[in-house]
């Protein structure tokens, strides 16, 4: 059953810029992964699903209501994660928690849990915490009421590595109790490891919606291989491997789904060094990214 | 209304009434302390030796002989208008402009509560605290008075003065709040909330100046009524009445009805 579901929704801001005919939709029990990089249109998006926007056309329904007109009841079972960190400055952790409870009228709260979970120190002003001390409470005011659907804007912005690990944990749990979850994100790693499916979206337009295994199977990595000689650098030219870039010694190889080839060719070789190159989205999806405005151009 | 709301609202912008209410009470206090039953001529001929367009400007080129019109004609011409004003503009811009432009208002409408009951809530604030401003400011006056001058201060016409300034400012408030729900960025709604009412301000200043500028006035709000003919008794009361009820009934609705409805950036 579709809990989020979003249909051929164009919303046009005055520059021209916004996001076009966008339709998906996210099951009961299901993490969505939406991905882009910045500026595609994931917070268009999801100010929509929040009610915070009129849609040109289209429309976005949570459990069959609609988001613009029925916010209020929607919210009743939503915890949500905004794509800027925004606060009450004057607030310290907890007075900002306790309002957003009343505002909640929440009776039950997990809000201990998660201080002691994210080592939330919620005694200061909200002013005075660091971005990733901001994030934390975010998120926390986004979990307290133990909703049942998330929408979170890059959740994890801000957040350290070890914070973030807590964090797709703490997604992994949610998923195992059954909640429907959406997430925005630039990286497809954290979307890799949470998300059943992803939807890729490209100036404003949803270029693959896919379950997360094919698209790990569009995703390109990039390898730095170093071997002894330079009869070996021109082993791998000559093999079918991708190359982006020879130096000296040490040869850049793009693979995507061909780890058996990539593999088989390097035994051949003396390999003295292998690394991985961090790729940001668009290189890691150049089958959605690079080569399409390639080719508009 | 949200309670809740109301009372976080009423906690981040208290203690700009305070002093608000604390400026107004010192300027209060000297003019009545002015006063002297005894020597008019005195305060007059002190007054003459001041620049007398600034004095007109004012409004205060009749000051009256009792202690009321003296009140009136030397606090609610001027000071009366001018820090409610500021207090409007800051205050409207703040409930909802601010929190759009900053994206806390995300947070309120995160929770289920509808927009229409947040942007009420807001209203209602302003509403109320101005006219909790203007309580004090009245009950402020008669104890002064008493005080310094007791059985002076006819209260019944100084209580009329103070409605009808009162209803002025649902009016000023309203225009502030109204740009407040229009635009998402504080430095649009501060420009118009702020820009309107003090262009009125200084139309009712300038139509004050001369007799022939005197025209002028019809395009300021703030010329509408006339405390001191309130006090004497000969004022057009109900116009002074109507347009500003009118206008705030208007301007209030219209803000809410525009951010119930508008696309928020936030
Ligand atoms: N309120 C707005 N007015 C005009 N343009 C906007 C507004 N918000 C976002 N945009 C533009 O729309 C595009 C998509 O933005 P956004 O949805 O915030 O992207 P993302 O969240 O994926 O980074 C960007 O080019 C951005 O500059
Ligand atoms: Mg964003």
């Amino acid at each position: 059953m579709s809990i989020i579901q979003v249909e051929n929704v164009t919303k046009t801001y005055k520059s021209g810029k916004g996001i076009f005919d966008i339709s998906f939709s996210v099951d009961q029990g299901e993490v969505f992964g939406y991905l882009g990089p910045n500026g595609a249109g994931k917070t268009t998006t999801i100010r929509q699903l929040m009610g915070f926007t009129n849609v040109d056309q289209g429309r976005c329904l949570i459990r069959g209501m609609d988001t613009r007109l029925q916010a209020e009841e929607i919210q009743k079972f939503v915890g949500y994660i905004p794509g800027e960190i925004a606060f009450f400055n004057n607030m310290t952790g907890k007075q900002f928690l306790d309002f957003i409870s009343q505002m909640r009228k929440q009776a039950k709260s997990r809000t201990a849990e998660l201080v002691t979970r994210f080592e939330l120190d919620v005694k200061p002003k909200i002013s005075k915490m660091s971005k990733g001390m901001k994030q934390k409470v975010a998120l926390t005011a986004a979990f307290m009421h133990d909703p049942e659907i998330y929408i979170l804007d890059e959740p994890t912005s801000g957040l350290d590595p070890l914070m973030q690990k807590t964090f797709i944990e703490l997604i992994l749990e949610e998923k195992k109790r059954g909640k429907t979850i959406l997430m925005s994100s630039h990286s497809f790693e954290e979307v890799e490891r949470t998300s059943d499916r992803a939807g890729v979206i490209r100036e404003g337009r949803l270029v693959a919606l896919e379950d997360v295994n094919s698209l790990k199977a569009a995703q390109r990595k990039a390898f730095i291989v170093t071997v002894v000689s330079s009869g070996e650098v021109e082993l791998l030219q000559n093999s079918n491997l991708e190359i982006s870039r020879i130096t000296g010694n040490q040869v850049e190889i793009i693979i995507s789904s061909n780890y058996d080839e990539f593999i088989r060719v390097l035994t051949k070789c003396s390999v003295k060094g292998l690394d991985v190159l961090n790729q940001n989205l668009e290189q890691a999806f150049m089958k959605y990214y690079g080569r399409e405005a390639e080719k508009n151009e | 209304m949200n309670k809740t709301l109301f009372k976080q609202t009423s906690k981040s912008n208290w203690i700009i009434g305070v002093i608000i209410f604390a400026v107004m009470m010192m300027y209060l206090s000297i003019i009545i302390s002015m006063f002297d039953p005894e020597n008019m001529e005195g305060i007059m001929a002190m007054l003459e030796t001041m620049p007398q367009e600034l004095m007109a400007a004012m409004g205060l080129t009749e000051l009256g002989v009792t202690l009321t019109s003296f009140v009136v004609s030397y606090y609610y011409g001027f000071l009366v208008i001018m820090f409610p004003m500021i207090y409007s503009i800051i205050v409207a811009n703040r409930l909802i402009a601010a929190h759009v432009e900053r994206g806390s208002m995300a947070y309120l409408l995160a929770t289920p509560n509808s927009r229409l009951e947040i942007v009420i809530t807001q209203a209602l604030f302003l509403i109320l605290s101005i006219t909790v401003l203007f309580l004090f400011v009245f009950l402020a006056g008669i104890i002064f008075s008493e005080i310094l001058f007791p059985g002076h201060l006819e209260i019944g016409s100084f209580l009329l003065v103070n409605l009808i300034t009162l209803l002025l400012f649902y009016a000023v408030s309203g225009i502030s709040f109204f740009f407040s729900c229009l635009f998402n960025t504080t430095r649009k709604s501060l420009a118009f909330g702020a820009g309107v009412p003090v262009a009125f301000f200084v139309l009712d200043m300038l139509s004050n100046v001369r007799d022939q500028y005197s025209w002028i006035g019809n395009f300021s709000l703030f010329s509408l009524s006339d405390p001191l003919r309130i006090v004497e008794g000969d004022a057009v009361i109900s116009i002074s009445i109507v347009v500003p009820l009118l206008i705030a009934l208007m301007t209030y609705t219209a803000g809410i009805i525009i951010f119930n409805r508008k696309d928020l950036p936030i």
